[in-house]
C-alpha cells in the first residue's frame, strides 16, 4: 500500500455559473468527496460603481446605483434617497415614504420568490422551482403596473416618489397579494414535508448563532441562525415605526431554516402591505429638493431582501457626491459560505451556495476596459467592455 | 435617555481616551478619531464587550493636495452607529489587520487594499477580490486622482442599419 498523497486536490467551480447564472470563482480543496478548505474570486462583472457615483450629480447617481442589483434594485435606490434627503435636510411627504415602503416590500416578495425557485432547482426539485416562478409573475405584474417597470423602476427620486398608487392600483395589489398569501403557505408546507426535499435541506450546513455573528452574515442567513437582527426592526426607517414588521427567526441554523425563514418573513411582508394600503397618508408625492446638497456625512441602511444593505455619503458641498461606500449584503454572507462548505460533500455546494441568495451584480460593482493593442499600464479605459 | 444614546454612551466609555469623540449631524451616530497603533485596542474591547457588529470598513480619501486618507470603520447595534476614523499618510499609508480579531473582515480588507492602496499589516490574504489580476500596479481606483477614462465612442461597424 502507497503512502498517502500529501498533495492537494482543488475542484475550481465557477466563473460561469456556480450556483445561480452569474459569475464567481470559487476553489475548493477536496479529500475525496469533503471538502477540506476554500476560497473566493468575486469582480467578473464589476463595473466601478463607486468611483462612477463621484462624477455624477446627486440625481444622475440615483439612477446609477439603482442599477448595482437588477434583483434589489429599489433597495439601492431607496438607501441612496433617504441618505441624500437626511444630507440635504429634505423630508420626503408622508405619502411617499408609504409608497416606498409599499414598493419595497413587494419588491423583496418577488425576490425571495426568485430565490425559492433557484433553491428548489439547485436541489433537483423543478416543479417547486416552475411554481414559484410562475406564481412570481403576479408580483411582477404588480411592480410594473405601478412603476412601469419590471427591473429598474425608478420609483424613487430624490424627495419622494415618482408614481402615486391609486384606488385601482391598491385593489389590484391586495388581489395580488392575497394569491400569493396561498402559494406561499403551499411552498412552506412542501418544503417542510416533501421528503427529497427535506433530505437535501435539513441538517445541511448548519450554523449557529455564535458562528453566524462571527461570520458576519446578515439578513435571513442570520436569522435562519436565531440572530435577532433586522434593520427594519432595529433602526426603523419610512414608516417602519408606524408600521412595524415582527422578527422572524429560525434557530436551526441549516439550509431548510434559510428556506423557511425567507418564507415566513414574506408573510410579515404580505400584512404590512396591507395596512399600508388601508391606511395610505393622504397629500403630496414629493418634497422640494435643492441643486446642490450641504457638506456633510450620512450612514443609511436598508434592509435588501438579502440582508442590511448600508450606504456611508460623503458630501463635500457640490453638486456630486464625494464619495458614495456601497456594502451590500451579499460580501457579508460570502464568509458564510467560504467556511460552511468546510467538511461537507462536493454536492452539497451548489445548495450551500444558494442558500444564502447570493446576489454577485450586487457584490460586484468594475468592468476592465481596454482598446486593442494597448498595454497593461494603459489599460484603464478605452473600448467597450468585453464583458457586456 | 433613549436605548439609543444609551448604546452611544456605553461605546464611548468603551473606549475612553483612546479616541477622540465628534458628534455628526445625525443623533444616532458618533465619531470616534483613534490614532492606527491605537486601532487594535479600541476594537478588541468593542468585541470583547460584544459591542455590535462591524458593519463596513471604508477608504476616505481627501486628494492629493491635503495628502490625507481616511479608513474608517463603521459599527452598529440597533439603531446606534459608531465610527472608527483612522487617519492615514496618503504617501505611505498603513494600518495593522483586525482579521485576527474580526476573521470575516478579510474580504472588506482586500476590497479597501486594491481599491486605496493602504497596506493592512498582517491581513491574512492580501489578493486581489474585485480588481482583475493583471490590473495595472499602483493604480487605485477609488483615489482621487484616479480619473475615470470618457467614455469610448462607439465601433465603426455598429454605425448604420443592423446586419
Amino acid at each position: 500500500m502507497t503512502a498517502p498523497s500529501t498533495e492537494k486536490f482543488i475542484v475550481p467551480i465557477g466563473p460561469q455559473h456556480p450556483a445561480l447564472k452569474e459569475p464567481a470563482h470559487f476553489e475548493f480543496t477536496v479529500d475525496s468527496e469533503m471538502v477540506t478548505a476554500s476560497s473566493a474570486r468575486f469582480g467578473y462583472v464589476h463595473r466601478g460603481i463607486e468611483k462612477g457615483a463621484e462624477n455624477r450629480n446627486w440625481i444622475q447617481a440615483l439612477y446609477l446605483v439603482e442599477r448595482i442589483c437588477g434583483i434589489c434594485s429599489n433597495a439601492h435606490s431607496t438607501a441612496y434617497a433617504l441618505g441624500v434627503e437626511k444630507l440635504a435636510g429634505v423630508q420626503a411627504p408622508p405619502r411617499a415614504l408609504a409608497i416606498r415602503q409599499i414598493f419595497i416590500e413587494l419588491e423583496r416578495i418577488h425576490s425571495h420568490m426568485l430565490w425559492a425557485g433557484v433553491a428548489a432547482h439547485e436541489a433537483g426539485f423543478d416543479t417547486l422551482f416552475m411554481y414559484s416562478w410562475r406564481d412570481r409573475e403576479t408580483v411582477m405584474d404588480l411592480l410594473e403596473a405601478i412603476s412601469g417597470n419590471r427591473v429598474n423602476y425608478s420609483m424613487n427620486v430624490l424627495g419622494g416618489v415618482k408614481y402615486d398608487i391609486t384606488p385601482a392600483l391598491s385593489d389590484a395589489v391586495l388581489r395580488g397579494i392575497d394569491l400569493l398569501g396561498k402559494r406561499l403557505e403551499y411552498y412552506l408546507d412542501v418544503a417542510t414535508t416533501e421528503e427529497t426535499f427535506v433530505q437535501r435541506t435539513r441538517g445541511v450546513a448548519p450554523m449557529t448563532a455564535a458562528q453566524a455573528e462571527s461570520l458576519g452574515t446578515t439578513g435571513p442567513t442570520a436569522r435562519a441562525s436565531d440572530v435577532q437582527r433586522d434593520v427594519r426592526v432595529d433602526s426603523p426607517y419610512l414608516l417602519y415605526d408606524q408600521f412595524p414588521v415582527t422578527l422572524v427567526t429560525e434557530t436551526a441554523g441549516d439550509l431548510q431554516a434559510r428556506f423557511t425563514v425567507r418564507i415566513k418573513e414574506l408573510f410579515e411582508s404580505l400584512r404590512v402591505i396591507r395596512a399600508l394600503l388601508e391606511h395610505l397618508p393622504p397629500g403630496e408625492l414629493t418634497a422640494r429638493m435643492p441643486r446642490r446638497v450641504r457638506e456633510g456625512e450620512v450612514v443609511s441602511r436598508v434592509e435588501a431582501p438579502r440582508g442590511e444593505l448600508f450606504y456611508f455619503i460623503k458630501s463635500a458641498g457640490g453638486e456630486n457626491p464625494y464619495r458614495v461606500r456601497v456594502r451590500t449584503p451579499s460580501l457579508c454572507n460570502f464568509s458564510s459560505v467560504l467556511v460552511g462548505v468546510i467538511g461537507h460533500r462536493v454536492a452539497d455546494i451548489p445548495m450551500i451556495l444558494a442558500g444564502i441568495d447570493p446576489c454577485f451584480s450586487c457584490n460586484d460593482r468594475s468592468v476592465i476596459f481596454r482598446r486593442a493593442g494597448e498595454d497593461d499600464a494603459s489599460a484603464k479605459g478605452g473600448s467597450l467592455p468585453s464583458a457586456l | 435617555m433613549t436605548n439609543t444614546e444609551s448604546l452611544l454612551a456605553q461605546a464611548v466609555d468603551l473606549i475612553g481616551d483612546r479616541a477622540t469623540v465628534q458628534h455628526t449631524l445625525e443623533p444616532n451616530r458618533f465619531d470616534l478619531a483613534v490614532e492606527p497603533a491605537k486601532l487594535l485596542e479600541c476594537i478588541a474591547l468593542l468585541t470583547s464587550a460584544h459591542w455590535g457588529y462591524l458593519a463596513a470598513i471604508s477608504g476616505l480619501d481627501h486628494g492629493p493636495d491635503s495628502g490625507r486618507l481616511e479608513m474608517l470603520y463603521f459599527f452598529c447595534n440597533k439603531a446606534a452607529v459608531i465610527t472608527l476614523r483612522v487617519p492615514l499618510a496618503r504617501e505611505t499609508p498603513r494600518i495593522p489587520s483586525i482579521c485576527g480579531l474580526i476573521p470575516s473582515a478579510t474580504l472588506f480588507e482586500r476590497e479597501q487594499m486594491e481599491m486605496f492602496g493602504v497596506v493592512f499589516e498582517d491581513t491574512p490574504n492580501s489578493d486581489h477580490l474585485f480588481l482583475p489580476d493583471d490590473w495595472p500596479a499602483a493604480t487605485y481606483p477609488l483615489r482621487k486622482d484616479f480619473l475615470t477614462p470618457a467614455p469610448p465612442p462607439a465601433p465603426e461597424d455598429s454605425k448604420g442599419s443592423l446586419p
